[in-house]
């Protein structure tokens, strides 16, 4: 695994970019790097929702129903991280033609819409017994409702053709055009009235929750993001070996024909 | 601790969703490097 | 290098066509993209009647009347925002987070002598978040009262110890 005769060598070291599109090098890097990304996420994601569910106090109206805050509020963050990053990828990918980036935004969009659905289901939880509905076509709810379908999409789309560059350049395009929702999810709150409250935490101004419940909402994030990463490379991985068999495949199909 | 069921549910999604996510890619690496290693092995015409 | 930068050019001129025409078609369907309309918005154009729409506010401090309907609860209430208030009637069981002070969104119609008919009752937290006891000591020190105000400034509170008083 170590090193990929089976790709064609690259002739000149590649300048910019290109010099991280080396599928055996990634490999390698990614390799050395994950168990540690793993267990800091494994650590800091339970750490954090142990402290959210036994150290953090009550809140003064919400009582412990506050405590899905823990869950609720790091997922809804990583819906719109993942995106972000997706987005990156295509950009990369319809740009410069990055080959990896490629392979990514494929398998960034499934986690991106797994957690999007975890922070829709862990709402809905909180929200039935806080505000007393399960859901409202507020704002906020539906912005992240159509990054959802934004997700679900490219999943859909990148794997809809049978030559993968065609689902590639697609996908990409659909990524980068559902970018003007990130936006409109984080501001739908001070644009239009909402049910959903606006952000407690901002990049200006003292955070309106009480540092008691501040700390174990922050480890929490920490490790659901690098939890998000450590995935996200994983699956890349599986998916450089998938390309690399099916290359393989096709390549010995040609010679036999 | 007051509603008990809502926070119990959340917490078991929030833990359910990544290991799910990190067992199945860990599954598909897996298969993946066996495929390619069953393929590699085999001489090549 | 040059296609590259070409394909740059297209992508991020599409980006800037994309945003624009989002952003003028946001601030067009401004006001159609509303959750609620509040108390004022009902006194300066009255809404028809017979058609439901959501009302939201505050419930004001001390106008909350709670009673009993053929066994079932049934609430008296004004909501304000300020300047308007709009009296509410609803029968059914109010969420865990209705008090006075607190904001709601309410479903429902104008009746024929100007009071709102809701058939559902949605509590709003707002953004706050702190533990009882510090909430309890702010309410001790005078600093703020649930029932007619917002909380005090974060920072003056967010990292106080609970179980102490405020201080200063």
């Amino acid at each position: 695994m170590q090193t990929s005769p089976v790709l064609p060598a690259r002739g000149a070291p590649a300048r910019s970019l290109h010099r991280f599109a080396n599928p055996g090098r990634f490999l390698r890097i990614s390799g050395r790097v994950l168990p540690f990304l793993s267990a800091a996420a494994l650590v800091l994601t339970l750490a954090g929702l142990g402290a959210g569910l036994f150290l953090a106090p009550a809140d003064w109206q919400q009582g412990d129903a506050v405590r899905i805050m823990y869950v609720h509020v790091p997922s809804a963050w990583l819906a719109s991280f993942g995106y972000v990053a997706l987005a990156v990828c295509s950009l990369l990918s319809l740009v410069w033609r990055h080959p990896l980036a490629d392979l990514a935004a494929a398998e960034i969009s499934p986690v991106g819409a797994g957690f999007t659905a975890l922070c829709l289901a862990t709402g809905s939880i909180w929200g039935k017994p806080m505000w007393g509905a399960w859901w409202v076509w507020d704002a906020r709810l539906t912005s992240v409702l159509v990054l959802f379908f934004l997700y679900l999409g490219h999943v859909a789309l990148v794997r809809a053709f049978d030559d993968p560059q065609r689902g590639y350049r697609a996908g990409a395009i659909l990524a980068l055009v559902g970018v003007v929702n990130l936006p409109i999810i984080k501001f739908s709150v001070d644009w239009w009235n909402t049910l959903h409250q606006p952000a407690s935490i901002g990049l200006t101004g003292s955070p309106t929750m009480h540092f008691d419940m501040l700390w174990p909402l922050a480890v929490a994030a920490l490790g659901y993001t690098l939890a998000f990463m450590a995935i996200v490379i994983a699956r890349t991985r599986a998916a450089v070996l998938e390309r690399r068999i099916h290359g393989l495949l096709m390549a010995r199909a040609e010679a036999v024909r | 601790m007051t509603h008990l069921p809502f926070i119990v549910s959340a917490y078991a999604l929030g833990i359910l969703v990544p290991v799910a996510f990190a067992v199945s890619a860990m599954v598909r690496f897996r298969s993946a490097r066996r495929r390619l290693a069953a393929i590699d092995a085999r001489p090549r015409r | 290098m040059t296609r590259k930068r070409r394909r740059l050019w297209i992508v991020l001129g599409c980006g800037l066509g994309l945003g624009s025409a989002t952003a003028l078609a946001l601030t067009a369907m401004r006001d159609n993209l509303v959750f609620f309309v509040s108390p004022s918005e009902i006194a300066a154009k009255a809404p028809a009647m017979g058609r439901d729409f959501r009302l939201g506010g505050l419930v004001e401090a001390g106008s909350l009347r709670r009673s009993t309907e053929q066994g079932r609860p049934s609430s008296r209430f004004r909501v304000t925002d300020g300047t308007g208030e709009v009296s509410v009637v609803f029968t059914g069981i109010l969420p865990d987070l209705f008090r006075e002070g607190q904001g709601v969104v309410a479903l429902g119609g104008m009746l024929p002598d100007g009071s709102f008919r809701a058939s559902e009752v949605l509590a709003k937290h707002d953004e706050t978040y702190m533990p009882p006891e510090v909430a309890e000591a702010l309410k001790k020190s005078g600093k703020w009262n649930p029932t007619t105000g917002k909380p005090p400034a974060a920072a003056t509170w967010n990292t106080l110890e609970p179980g102490k008083p405020v201080g200063g």
